[in-house]
């Protein structure tokens, strides 16, 4: 039997299932991969060893009794640590919650669990998951596995590196501005942000209660697949996912032949760095190859877009951390705290100027993209920067990093859309480039059949960094 | 449509949230905001009366029903 470590999500929930491989032997590989890259990646927060392997003993004698709990029976996974889980931590990233103990677990984790598989800790993060570089001076920075002195990105640091360096197949993060799709492309793997409605956030720490999403990093599209599977759904706990579409495994299966893909004609293509272009080009030809149509499409102004969601993201996480910014101003760090610190500026009226432009701002781009199934652009528009040159603190050159790094990013949160990032090529350096696939509202099935029909005729997603 | 921040009004609706800034925050916010504000206010978005949040909703679960 191959390391676990080696498999992807589909394969080692496979192997358990027809006990290739125990859920006991799966978890203590890699636990003890773990135990060996964690001093170098910071990627967990909290392990839980007798907590896993009691989990993984239940699964193998249940499996020995002809029980499979669900698809994801007996696999070892890991989750940012703000998926509350009821009686344990939740930190957040934080000097202000640490120690805080969940009253409740969160609905993701809820149905997880329900499809089978068992946790081995939390996984490290960006404080409050207000930041896009991985930098968290309270946890240390998280190290990117492909050279340790670059940033994973953020928010989801802990779940991008440890994805990316095979700790655990498959994670989730959040992406309220970015924070799936930036770790996603600066590790090499591939993540999925979800159209908002379509995952519960109950009792998953709030940033923007607008914008935020709940979504997993994997190796590949079809394991980001199977995570969608078993969390999407409607929740009580969260009227946002009332009345959105239930998973439809079959579409993502679609073939990608007679779809269309749009090319955006300026923004996401303009300052790109040679590699990144280079990328976009080649999978722009792949999918060629593979059968779709490929248009030039004419967006709205994406930087009108982008400072509406910089005022409702900014807005809403000043408020939501007002009771703090009160009272405890000075166990944030200074980035994290300057930027909560701009959500106050705003008024009422440009904020809710904001909100009511949604609609029209969606439709607009639903107009301009016409029959497109979805649209492919850069991630982010160079590679891992280092951890030296973004260590910015809140000085002034703070919120020009921030933007440059999450220039692709925000139109798609405020826009609610799914988007797909996946691994399209290395850069010269030898790190990994991400591309994006951004679709219509509730159609992130759609960007997993075109993932799985890219993947399956690429290598970019099957590398892997050779840790030392 | 205001070419600069002021940091009065920084300090102003920062007070109106009870939360305290540091003496050199307001100018440093003001610089930070500059830019969403201004570019909206560029936009002269002119909505109609009707339009609320929600509207968003309505527009995402139609397109997902074509």
């Amino acid at each position: 039997m191959s390391d676990p470590s080696e498999l992807t999500l589909k394969d080692l929930a496979a192997a358990i299932r027809r006990r290739k491989v125990s859920s006991v032997e799966a978890t203590r590989a890699l636990l003890a991969r773990t135990k060996k890259w964690q001093r170098k990646l910071n990627a967990f927060a909290r392990l839980e060893p007798e907590a896993a392997l009691k989990a993984a003993r239940a699964a193998d004698r249940a499996l020995a009794n002809g029980k499979v709990r669900g698809p994801l029976h007996g696999v070892p996974l890991a989750h940012k640590d703000m998926y509350y889980v009821q009686g344990k931590l939740a930190e957040c990233g934080s000097k202000i919650r640490k120690g805080w103990i969940a009253p409740a677990t969160a609905t993701a984790l809820t149905r997880l669990e329900a499809a089978g598989a068992l946790r081995l800790g939390a996984l490290n993060m960006v404080e409050f998951a207000f930041g896009p570089t991985g930098h968290n001076p309270h946890t240390g920075h998280v190290r990117n596995p492909w050279n340790p002195a670059h940033i994973t990105g953020g928010s989801s640091s802990g779940s991008g590196s440890a994805v990316a360096a095979r700790l655990v197949p498959a994670a989730l993060g959040s992406d309220t501005g970015g924070s799936i799709r930036m770790p996603a492309h600066f590790c090499g793997v591939t993540g999925l942000k979800p159209t908002n409605g379509r995952v519960s956030r109950a009792n998953a720490m709030p940033l923007s209660f607008t914008l935020d999403t709940v979504g997993p990093l994997a190796r590949t599209a079809e394991d980001c697949a199977l995570i969608m599977e078993a969390i999407t759904g409607p929740d009580p706990l969260d009227p946002t996912t009332d009345g959105a579409p239930i998973w439809d495994a079959e579409a993502t299966k679609r073939s990608p032949r007679g779809m269309t893909i749009g090319i955006p004609k300026s923004f996401y293509v303009d300052d790109l760095e040679a590699d990144v272009d280079a990328a976009l080009d080649g999978a722009i030809a792949t999918f060629r190859k593979l059968g779709v149509r490929i248009v030039q499409v004419d967006l709205p102004d994406q930087t009108l877009v982008s400072a509406a969601a910089l005022v409702v993201i900014a807005v809403e996480a000043a408020t939501t951390h007002a009771p703090w910014l009160r009272k405890r101003a000075k166990d944030y760090s200074p980035q994290v705290r300057n930027r909560l610190a701009n959500g106050l500026a705003y008024s009422a009226v440009e904020y809710l100027e904001a909100l009511r432009w949604r609609g029209p701002a969606l439709a607009a781009h639903l107009a301009a993209i016409g029959t497109c199934d979805a649209i492919l652009a850069p991630a982010v528009r160079t590679v891992a920067p280092t951890i030296a040159d973004t260590d910015v603190g809140g000085g002034p050159v703070a919120d020009k990093v921030i933007l440059g790094i999450t220039r692709f990013m925000r139109p798609v949160n405020y826009l609610g859309l799914p988007s797909l990032v996946m691994p399209a090529g290395m850069s010269r350096l030898g790190l990994p480039i991400g591309l994006q696939l951004i679709g219509r509202p509730f159609r992130d099935e759609t960007l997993i059949a075109l993932g799985e029909a890219f993947q399956a005729t690429t290598d970019h997603h099957v590398r892997a960094p050779t840790l030392s | 449509m205001p070419a600069t921040i002021s940091k009065k009004r920084v300090t102003a609706i920062a007070d109106a949230a009870r939360v305290p800034l540091k003496p050199d925050a307001a100018a440093r916010i003001a610089r930070a905001i500059a830019g969403p504000v201004n570019r909206i206010a560029a936009a002269n978005i002119a909505l109609d009366m009707e339009v609320e949040p929600a509207t968003f909703v309505a527009i995402q679960r139609k397109d997902a029903a074509q």
